[in-house]
């Protein structure tokens, strides 16, 4: 009976959404109430300074935190390939990240990049005090410092994926590449990688996923500070709802949240149809 | 005004004669039970709200307290939740105009009869108790009250600058600031990076400039007043306030500083009264710093009122009204509001508790002649930094403009006005 739990799952989700949307045109503020107020939930969180600049975070955050972690998950996973000596050990190392929770890495983090206490001061302890590094406390940079963090936490799982797409390349073509004469690097650019593709998307849907819903690194790294220079949609929606009692808003924002997912993943969906598609034709 | 006798009063009246009763005798009756829930769990406020639970316990009471630790809207959605579900505690700690829009969502206890009793009234600041009788009902009581415009001065800070006495208006603040910079006092103002910090700062220097443009701007929010020149100055002074603060800090709480700030390493630090709780409980002596109040530009004190109070919500089960009553009781009670404000280094609602004894400091004794005095001069205020002024919606949204003006010192003063008159107006 594989059917129930998945009806129960769908129809929680899908419930809990309606109500959400339903919401979004209320006039709730500080509990659920009815009432019809048409878009001026969604025009109100559209016009605010906070949606607007978590709306530019979440683009730049969101296209820099996918590309980086799949060119350092790629590297790593290249040089695991080699067959080289503590692999399972290394492997561990870089997957270890991945177990760790979002509030942690944000807490240590924070601690790491204050210029007081963490790198800058310990650079400057080294004799090096010129060396400047204060992203978290510099409104221009502190986005990027969450791009570190969250690279740090789950490139190890862009890894993962990429090194098992690595092992399953057929020795065959392998073999014949270099009987053709290509060198390793023609080798992996001609050859290898593009028998990663699938693997690619899987990785960029699931870390693009991520990184629209990111919430409690944030909050803990620089909770959308220095002064509301890093929120992100996730953090709006919070504060809406919670911080400043305004349900309808909050809702409304949600709401847009969803969109902007679904941007992402219809065509994912659309791409995976089309794929199977071709498939079964073949 | 001559009392009259109309069918309202005689029905209220009325009404409170048959409630007193009927909370004694739930009293006499049944073992009285407390279901409470506050942010208060560590550090001085834990240890003030354990002490009132154990008063409870001793007059028989059963006390069922359940903190929630972290800000206030955390507690809120505690709150929220227990509401929602039909179940909410017989007293929250909930405060300023939330109580208004709080008790709309849910029926409230009418306190009207045991107010009455204890003659509290007369003892609280009509502003005040304003804020704890939305509709004309008392349903929540102040328990404690705080300045959020004191000035601590670090003692260390100021023999380095070789000044004997705090400053009085911004002007005398600022040379001193000057003065300890060239001292090599590294931070002239001790600083967290929350949010309610930025506001703080910019409450402080905007009460400070002139009390009736703060009441008009941030308490009434009068559309010419938001626009007004006091606004812009406000803004000037909170920039030079920033510029002396450590930029480091991140998004850290105030008390992260507390030991450069003895060391004198920071020199002033503008913060509620309870930063006296926090420093005393961090086991600074009195020696090492002084109290003064907020700098205001009249020479009078300015306070920038904040209470905490508790709200009352309405049970059905005897054990717990009696023990609403006992709750209610207790906090109106002198004794038990000395011993609150002693632990937590605040001051007594009452106005009549007497601070000259042992257990107060010169800053509680300070404190509450400011307050006497500001009263007196119609100088006593609500703080917008912490949710006193205004509800949560429209304060969030004015320290938005405060905490990115604070850290981000390329908007001038003058469009940080315009900002704050659009985040006023998109917010209600």
């Amino acid at each position: 009976m594989i059917w129930v739990p998945l009806l129960l799952s769908a129809a929680h989700l899908i419930s809990f959404s309606i109500w959400t949307i339903w919401i979004s045109f209320t006039p709730s503020t500080l509990v659920p109430v009815s009432g019809w107020v048409g878009l001026r939930n969604y025009n109100a969180v559209l016009a605010s300074r906070n949606w607007q600049i978590a709306f530019d975070n979440l683009l730049l955050f969101g296209i820099a935190f996918v590309l980086l972690s799949l060119v350092t998950g790629l590297v790593l996973a290249v040089l695991l390939e080699q067959r080289i000596r503590g692999e399972n050990v290394l492997r561990t190392i870089f997957l270890y990240p991945l177990a760790v929770s979002f509030v942690v890495t944000g807490t240590v983090w924070s601690w790491l990049l204050n210029p007081g206490i963490g790198i800058e001061k310990l650079v400057h302890d080294l004799g090096w005090s010129s060396f400047h590094f204060d992203w978290l406390v510099n409104r221009d940079m502190a986005i990027w410092t969450i791009v570190i963090a969250a690279i740090w936490q789950s490139s190890g799982f862009a890894m993962a994926l990429f090194l098992a797409g690595l092992r399953s390349v057929d020795a065959d073509i392998i073999r014949a590449a270099q009987i053709d004469g290509a060198g390793p690097f023609r080798t992996y650019w001609r050859v290898i990688l593009p028998t990663l593709w699938p693997i690619t998307i899987t990785v960029v849907v699931v870390q693009l996923q991520f990184a629209i819903s990111a919430f409690d690194l944030v909050r803990a790294l620089t909770n959308g500070g220095p002064g509301i220079a890093t929120q992100l949609p996730a953090l709006v929606v919070y504060d809406l709802m919670f911080q400043r009692s305004q349900l309808g808003r909050g809702a409304a924002a949600a709401v847009l949240m969803l969109l902007i997912l679904l941007a992402v993943l219809l065509p994912y969906a659309a791409w995976r149809y089309v794929q199977r598609r071709q498939a079964t034709h073949a | 005004m001559p009392i009259t006798t109309t069918r309202r009063r005689l029905l209220a009246g009325t009404a409170a004669t048959l409630a007193l009763p009927a909370f004694a005798r739930a009293q006499g009756a049944v073992k009285p039970r407390l279901t409470a829930i506050s942010q208060w769990s560590a550090g001085s406020d834990g240890a003030a709200i354990t002490a009132l639970g154990k008063k409870f316990e001793e007059k028989g009471g059963v006390w069922q307290h359940s903190p929630v630790p972290g800000f206030t809207t955390e507690m809120m959605n505690k709150l929220r939740a227990q509401i929602i579900a039909g179940d909410p505690p017989a007293c929250s700690q909930l405060k300023g105009p939330e109580i208004a829009a709080w008790s709309k969502i849910a029926p409230t206890v009418d306190l009207d009869a045991v107010v009455a009793a204890a003659g509290y009234e007369k003892v609280v600041a009509p502003d005040l108790a304003k804020l704890h009788k939305p509709g004309g009902k008392w349903i929540a009581l102040p328990l404690q009250i705080y300045s959020t415009n004191m000035l601590f001065l670090s003692k260390r800070a100021m023999d380095k600058a070789k000044a004997d006495k705090p400053p009085v208006t911004w002007a005398d603040f600022n040379d001193l600031a000057e003065k300890m910079k060239t001292a090599g006092v590294t931070f002239p103002v001790a600083n967290g990076g929350t949010r309610a910090d930025d506001g703080q700062k910019f409450e402080a220097s905007l009460a400070g400039i002139s009390p009736t443009a703060y009441r008009a701007a941030a308490m009434n929010l009068d559309k010419k007043a938001l626009e007004g020149p006091e606004m812009k100055a406000a803004f000037v002074q909170m920039r030079k306030i920033t510029n002396w603060m450590d930029p480091n800090v991140g998004a850290q709480p105030y008390a992260i500083n507390l030991k450069r700030f003895v060391d004198g390493d920071m020199g002033m630090l503008i913060m509620g009264g309870w930063a006296q709780g926090v420093l005393r409980n961090a086991g600074f002596k009195f020696d090492d710093f002084v109290i003064a109040p907020g700098p205001s530009d009249n020479g009078k004190p300015v306070f920038l009122l904040n209470a905490d109070a508790f709200i009352f919500w309405q049970r059905k089960e005897p054990d717990l009204q009696a023990g609403q009553a006992l709750m209610a009781q207790l906090v109106m009670d002198p004794a038990i509001q000395t011993m609150y404000s002693q632990i937590t280094g605040s001051i007594p609602v009452r106005t009549d508790v007497d601070l000259s004894g042992e257990g107060w400091s010169d800053g509680q004794r300070l404190t509450a002649a400011a307050l006497k005095n500001a009263v007196a001069n119609n100088q006593a205020v609500l703080s917008l930094a912490h949710n006193m002024a205004q509800e949560n919606g429209l304060t969030a949204a004015m320290i938005d403009v405060f905490t990115e003006y604070a850290k981000n010192k390329t908007i001038k003063p003058e469009e940080a006005v315009t900002r704050l008159a659009e985040a006023v107006e998109g917010a209600r």
